[in-house]
């Protein structure tokens, strides 16, 4: 008797704007501005947060201080994307990494060019300055150094 | 803004003038949602111009709309009738705001409407060709339909009901 179902569709007009907080903005900004990493320190705990954030997740206390990150760092782990976001197929696979930094707590999630392997050391490629607008793809990719 | 509350307040115009970093995003987020039998014949009988209840042939109520199993014997429904197109204001609200909450003057009215030969079953639609401080509970109404092309099997087959004079 499952002549009798229907399906009724419909979509959600959704629209979001994100903004990056006060930590988040630095962050991005020192990208755009500077080409150049900076991270969160909590100077009572030893600890450098990268993406940077405003208070510090183990002993709570505000963070006000940002030191620079060197423009290197370590893969810890990476992926092969075949399908965005939607399920879509692809025309070109995308190769992600997570790349951790030295001296800081966090990592960063973003493309690579070409092929990596856990424990390669990349290096961040930032865009020109013209074509940066403060945001995370302002990082262009991760290259691995040979 | 000072709210006393910790925070960064923005406007509006800050997000447009920039003043802040922002990421815009607009997910394409769509459903299908599978009606099930019952549902599904309703919405049919919908688009044919008529309002189709069940009766639960264990205790003889009646649901409209239908549900394929009585709640109240845990008994498969099987019993389909056509009620009538008429039925009484069981409660109303005047609404100001549309659903993505922008202010209107003149209010929609959604009401429950008990549909007559149904005992108390009935559903939740909208009325119309009435003024909004006319409208009292029990009144009688009755359903303004779509053209029949122009049906296509939605609650919204019934444009609203409207009241018996």
């Amino acid at each position: 008797m499952t002549s009798d179902t229907m399906k009724v569709e419909g979509d959600f007009p959704i629209r979001f704007r994100y903004t990056a907080g006060l930590a988040g903005e630095k962050f991005l900004r020192e990208i755009r501005d500077n080409a150049q990493l900076v991270a969160a320190r909590c100077p009572s705990c030893d600890l450098n947060y990268l993406p940077p954030r405003i208070y510090c997740e183990r002993c709570m206390s505000s963070l006000n201080e940002f030191v620079p990150v060197e423009n290197v760092g370590v893969v810890e782990s990476y992926t092969l994307c075949t399908r965005d976001n939607e399920g879509k197929q692809l025309a070109k696979p995308v190769h992600l990494a997570l790349v951790r930094f030295p001296s800081t707590y966090g990592g960063l999630i973003h493309n690579t060019k070409g092929r990596v392997s856990i424990g390669d050391r990349v290096r961040v490629v930032f865009k020109e300055k013209s074509e940066r607008t403060g945001s995370i793809l302002d990082i262009a990719y991760f290259e691995k150094i040979p | 803004m000072p709210t006393g509350l910790k925070g960064t307040g923005l406007k509006e115009e800050d997000l447009e003038k920039r003043k802040v970093l922002t990421v815009a995003y607009q997910p394409n987020a769509k459903y299908a949602w599978a009606t099930g039998i019952a549902i599904g014949k309703f919405l049919s009988g919908l688009r044919a111009g008529e309002i189709l209840g069940i009766k639960c042939d264990h205790c003889g109520r009646i649901a409209v709309p239908p549900r394929i199993f009585c709640e109240w014997c845990f008994k498969k429904s099987e019993s389909w009738i056509r009620l009538p197109d008429t039925g009484h204001v069981n409660t109303f609200s005047l609404s100001y705001i549309t659903t993505d909450t922008t202010r209107v003057k003149t209010p929609t009215i959604p009401a429950v409407i008990q549909i007559d030969s149904a005992g108390n079953a009935g559903f939740l639609h909208i009325l119309g060709e009435v003024k909004p401080d006319e409208v009292k509970i029990g009144m009688a109404v009755k359903a303004v339909w779509l053209e029949e092309s122009a049906r296509k099997g939605s609650i919204t087959d019934i444009k609203y009901f409207k009241p018996i004079r």
